[in-house]
């Protein structure tokens, strides 16, 4: 399978031997390969399987996935059986506990939602610690009891210590089981984090309570004294704190060294893993628990992890670990299977499993019972009957116990073989027929569900405006409670930790609520391309000529941003004033510059690095595309739904619309509602602008962008000096199309709050040009019919007329364009320059109406009054807008 | 405290209005009186007195409850100068977590009402609607503890969650429709997901009632 290689020469046992002694030209190296390719093709069968469960949709929504597992399981091991003759593939107790356990485990601690964890933490400390104790020693009391009545076969030889060790590892609720079957029902948070929670911390008490039993047995029960006793109460607290402490140990360095990977970012995720599972080790190599250190590590790292972490190393963190704990908890479940039909290590023994099952179920709960009596007098939210029912139900054994009865030494546990068949049958009646009938169960009982809706900004907000009103009213009522703790801790984390274990900058920004938005933007702004940007983006992409030039009028439009803090000088119409003749060449320079030095520039970037994830074109591309789009889609939104969804004074702006409708219907020569566009530039840099469907995209797109971001246009467009240095200087800095285009006519010099509003579009489309390459014209109409105002697509107007329209101020540059193009059919439409200078001023008072419409919201002033005309100050309000959608879905 | 116990029925007064057990009542007395420093009414420099709230961003907007005559019940509008004891429970009383023995109607009006204590405190002029400035306002101050975050984010973030609320409560709006606020209508409807019986009340009015009786 292998070429010969260096060690391979050397003719390895199991080799079938090459046609010639000497140097064989293949050789069969099973041996070499075995142990990995096992593992790679179990964990293959058993993705493979996922993929025939999920096929039909009827059977997962009854059946849980872990039972299918296990039932698969179940039918590989007997193939294998049948076929090897015994049973092979075991589930080890040290793979089990090495390998597929923690990332399980790790993945459960580091997305616990940390708050709920909290905050119910008195009640998962009860149920785990006392509760599984008082599984462990009355389901082994009991045992014990039956067997004392002679109801159990002779061979079952055990003492009182034996049954006790098996009550300890067959009463802890197993979190990989739970954890598989409540993902799937889906109950609410609270019951789900208590149920969730303790199977997580019992884990402590479990491994406590068998080693103490363990060693006790292997003492022999004769030899055991008064101090063995206390020195197992002393370990418990000794392992779980220990464990705990570990983990916290290790997040913290963990925070800490995510703090300093800027520069390395390719390996931030491997951090979080490897101190993970470093804190895992160190726990179970000085025999803390294991589970706990895991635990708290990823509950405790994450906070700052996520903060320090880039954006993509966050995806590769949820997506390694999620990946990582389904395949372990898949292959937990079908080796489960597999090792149940190895009888060899059977001995079935009636009275003991039936006992068995019967006293782990009822006194789960009679403990849960019991102890929900007790916490619901502590409780603000009292447990009421319906959750004790699934509380008591959702008692899942698993795959832990099951390593745990294999791990029993059979010299000193005599009756092991029982205890393995007894577990095996409990682990598969808790998983088979508890997982099954649990989802039934909870429907029947009509236990709260957790409604799975998207959070919101407004919840985010009055939930934290709650803690701080209740901390308050602690404060007032004199009572150091709960919240008033946890509002100091978060007084100290905030002054201290976070300092310390974030980054600089995202110690600044991170604040929850801040968090919240910008996850609700980001959303926003996939669903928007989701919903149809990817129409005009595949069109693009598959233009040969695009992507240079659409990342260089992106990559000049962005930098003219920053460059210019506000972006003023996209205010187009403001630059004619400063236009020459000399301008105008050296635009055209620029453009026959950056379009040609371009593309060599980007073949360097296509390099490859091991380390750094170089941005790659198509990926720039997909950038661009995407935030063009997003900004087309906005001014979509804007210009149809939220000027009149959210504005404040609605029938002046209606009124005040439709005359601009009417006006625009008048100068017909415009079919679409298109942001001013400078026609005389477009002339002279035709070439660009025309091929470029994109730049003209985004050259909408920064009009809008300008009130999206709130630029203030007034101040800068009124200072014509100033933004006449602007516009050259963006020359120089980037020259691209849009920056340059000269306004038609000087009256927006007068009128330089026009630059305001790309959302106007619609009304000043009098005097600008139309540029819609055919690929767009249906997102277009989207916009525009919604804007009613001219809905014929941008191809009715033929090309010729406009051209001619156009001829005087024109070079040949359209022409030219065309010719090079042709393929495009892009339709041009250029608007009479007659009527751009006629644009009457009339015509800007009816602007200056309009401006509380653009700016629904902001178009109070700080009394409550509409403000007509957009000042600096409140210009930028207008950021909101980024997320249209929430208006859209409304 | 001394009062308490000359005054029986007024305490047991008290109790019935409030919901209050008479171990509590006697506990926010002696709280009372040590924030009104021994005066029969409390004042809002009163408030000064309790160190641990100085750090609470909406410390005034919290204050300001305690003297709302819509939280007091007595006005529909306008604000105390002082509050008495009595009027010291009634805001105490918004509190309160829910009774086992609460039938569906009682949840609802529990709800409701504090539901209304929260929109009163948005609602800061009165007007029945939280407006964009007031939502605002609320903002900046849930984030004045993060002095990075600027005020701008502020605004956006008040924005956003104008509109979201605007297409929460009214969904599709006409075209000329405006919306001007939220009313207390639109605020039960955005907290609909929200079981806020389950958050809005403190532990220790809960504690005393139960340890009792055991």
């Amino acid at each position: 399978m292998q070429p010969p290689t260096g060690p391979a020469l050397a003719p390895a046992p199991g080799s079938s031997p090459g046609p010639a002694p000497g140097s064989p030209l293949l050789r069969w190296q099973w041996r070499e390969v075995q142990a990995p390719c096992l593992v790679a093709g179990w964990i293959l069968v058993a993705s493979l399987a996922k993929i025939v469960f999920q096929l039909s949709r009827k059977v997962t929504s009854v059946v849980p996935e872990s039972c299918l597992l296990i039932l698969l399981g179940l039918g590989l091991g007997g193939i294998v059986l049948a076929i090897a003759k015994r049973a092979e593939y075991q589930l080890e107790p040290s793979l089990f506990f090495l390998f597929l356990l923690p990332p399980i485990v790790l993945d459960s601690g580091y997305f616990m939602p940390s708050r709920l964890f909290f905050d119910n933490l008195g009640a998962i400390l009860t149920y785990a610690v006392i509760g599984t104790l008082w599984n462990s020693f009355t389901t082994g009391a009991a045992l014990w009891g039956v067997k004392q009545a002679g109801l159990m076969d002779k061979g079952v030889e055990a003492g009182l210590m034996d049954f006790l060790l098996f009550g300890s590892l067959i009463s802890a609720v197993d979190p990989v089981a739970v954890l598989a079957v409540f993902e799937e029902v889906h109950i609410n948070e609270t019951l789900f984090i208590i149920v969730f929670g303790e199977s997580l911390l019992n884990d402590a008490v479990t491994v406590v309570l068998y080693k103490v039993f363990n060693s006790f047995v292997e003492m022999g029960p004769a030899h055991v004294q008064a101090t063995d006793y206390l020195k197992g109460v002393a370990s418990f607290f000794v392992v779980s704190l220990g464990g705990a402490a570990v983990g916290l140990l290790f997040a913290f360095l963990l925070a800490l060294i995510t703090r300093f990977t800027k520069r390395v970012r390719i390996i931030e995720p491997l951090f979080v893993f490897l101190l993970a599972y470093m804190a895992y080790l160190a726990a179970e190599m000085v025999s803390l628990s294991s589970i706990l250190a895991v635990t708290f590590c990823g509950i405790c790292c994450k906070k700052y992890v996520e903060a320090n972490i880039s954006r993509k190393s966050r995806t590769t963190v949820k997506y390694t670990m999620k990946t990582l704990a389904s395949s372990s908890e898949t292959v937990i479940f079908m080796f489960l299977g597999i090792s149940a039909v190895d009888t060899s290590k059977w001995a079935w023994d009636t009275a003991l499993v039936l006992g068995t099952l019967l006293f782990i179920l009822l006194f789960r709960a009679v403990g849960v019972i019991l102890q929900t009596w007790v916490l619901n007098c502590f409780r603000l939210t009292p447990l009421d009957r319906i959750d004790q029912v699934v509380m008591s139900y959702g008692g899942l054994r698993g795959a832990v116990a099951f390593a745990l009865v294999i791990l029993l030494d059979g010299a000193k546990v005599r009756a092991k073989d029982y205890f393995v068949a007894t577990t095996i049958v409990v682990v598969f009646f808790t998983v088979l027929v508890q997982g099954l009938t649990i989802k039934p169960l909870v429907k029947w009982l009509k236990v709260k569900r957790s409604d799975h809706h998207k959070p919101t900004l407004n919840e985010e907000l009055h939930e934290h405006a709650f803690d701080h009103i209740l901390a308050a009213v602690e404060d007032v009522v004199g009572h150091h409670g709960y919240r008033y703790w946890r509002d100091k801790w978060e007084q100290f984390d905030k002054r201290y930790l976070s300092q310390l274990l974030m980054r600089k900058s995202a110690y600044r920004l991170k604040d929850e609520i801040w968090d919240v938005y910008c996850k609700l933007n980001i959303r926003d702004a996939i669903s928007f391309v989701d919903q149809g940007g990817h129409v005009l983006s595949a069109s693009r992409l598959t233009l040969p000529s695009m992507p240079s030039r659409t990342s260089m009028s992106e990559s000049s439009v962005t930098n003219l941003l920053r460059e210019s803090g506000s972006g003023a000088c996209l205010d187009l119409q403001v630059i004619d004033t400063v236009r020459s003749r000399r301008d105008k060449e050296d635009a055209v320079m620029h453009h026959v510059l950056c379009g040609s030095l371009y593309k060599p520039r980007r073949r360097y970037k296509a390099s490859y690095s091991r380390h750094f994830i170089s941005p790659s074109t198509q990926e720039r591309q997909d950038k661009e595309i995407f935030q063009q789009n997003m900004k087309r889609r906005l001014e979509t939104f804007k210009s149809t739904k939220h000027n009149v969804r959210s504005a404040k004074s609605k029938a002046r702006l209606k009124k005040d619309g439709r005359k601009k409708q009417k006006k625009s219907v008048a100068n017909t020569e415009l079919p679409n509602g298109k942001p001013p566009r400078s026609v005389n530039w477009q002339q002279t840099a035709a070439v660009l602008v025309a091929v470029d469907s994109d730049s003209e995209e985004s050259d909408s797109s920064e009009t809008e962008k300008e009130d999206d971001e709130g630029i203030v246009f007034i101040a800068r467009a009124a200072d014509e000096i100033l933004q006449g240095k602007k516009a050259s200087g963006s020359l120089d800095i980037c020259p691209s199309p849009r920056i340059i285009p000269p306004s038609p006519t000087s009256a927006e010099k007068e009128l330089p709050w026009k630059g305001d509003r790309g959302d106007l579009a619609v009304y000043i489309s009098s005097e600008t040009t139309k540029i819609v390459p055919v690929d767009m014209q249906t997102a277009w109409k989207q916009s525009i019919s919604s804007l009613e105002s001219v809905a014929s697509p941008p191809g009715a107007e033929p090309g010729p007329h406009a051209k001619t329209v156009a001829g005087p101020v024109l070079d040949e540059g359209p022409k030219l364009e065309r010719q090079m193009m042709p393929e495009q059919r892009i339709c041009f439409q250029f608007p009479n320059p007659l009527l751009r200078s006629s644009r009457p001023q009339s015509d800007s008072s009816l602007e200056r109406t309009e401006q509380p419409e653009l700016q629904p919201l902001m178009a109070l002033d700080e009394h409550g009054r509409m403000s007509t005309s957009a000042g600096p100050s409140n210009s930028r309000w207008l950021i909101q807008f980024n997320r249209p959608t929430r208006f859209s879905d409304g | 405290m001394g009062s308490s116990h000359s005054m029986p029925e007024e305490i047991q007064e008290l109790a019935d209005k409030t919901g209050f057990t008479l171990e509590q009542i006697e506990h926010l007395h002696r709280r009372f009186r040590q924030i009104s420093g021994d005066q029969p009414t409390i004042r809002k420099e009163s408030f000064d007195r309790i160190p641990d709230l100085e750090f609470n961003p909406i410390r005034s907007k919290i204050v300001r409850a305690f003297f709302d005559k819509r939280n007091l019940r007595q006005a529909p509008s306008g604000l105390a100068d002082e509050i008495n004891f009595e009027d010291f429970l009634t805001i105490m009383s918004y509190f309160r977590p829910i009774e086992m023995n609460m039938d569906e109607e009682q949840l609802d009006h529990f709800r409701k009402e504090k539901l209304k204590f929260l929109f009163h405190m948005y609602d800061s002029d009165n007007d029945g609607k939280i407006t964009l400035l007031e939502y605002r306002k609320v903002v900046e101050e849930l984030l004045s503890r993060n002095p990075h975050l600027e005020k701008e984010s502020a605004r956006s973030i008040a924005d956003g969650a104008m509109m979201e609320a605007a297409s929460i409560c009214v969904g599709q709006m006409e075209p000329d429709q405006v919306y001007e606020g939220i009313t207390f209508e639109d605020f039960l409807k955005m907290w609909q997901g929200i079981d806020i019986n389950t958050k809005m009340h403190v532990r220790f009015l809960n504690m005393e009632p139960i340890a009792h009786c055991h």
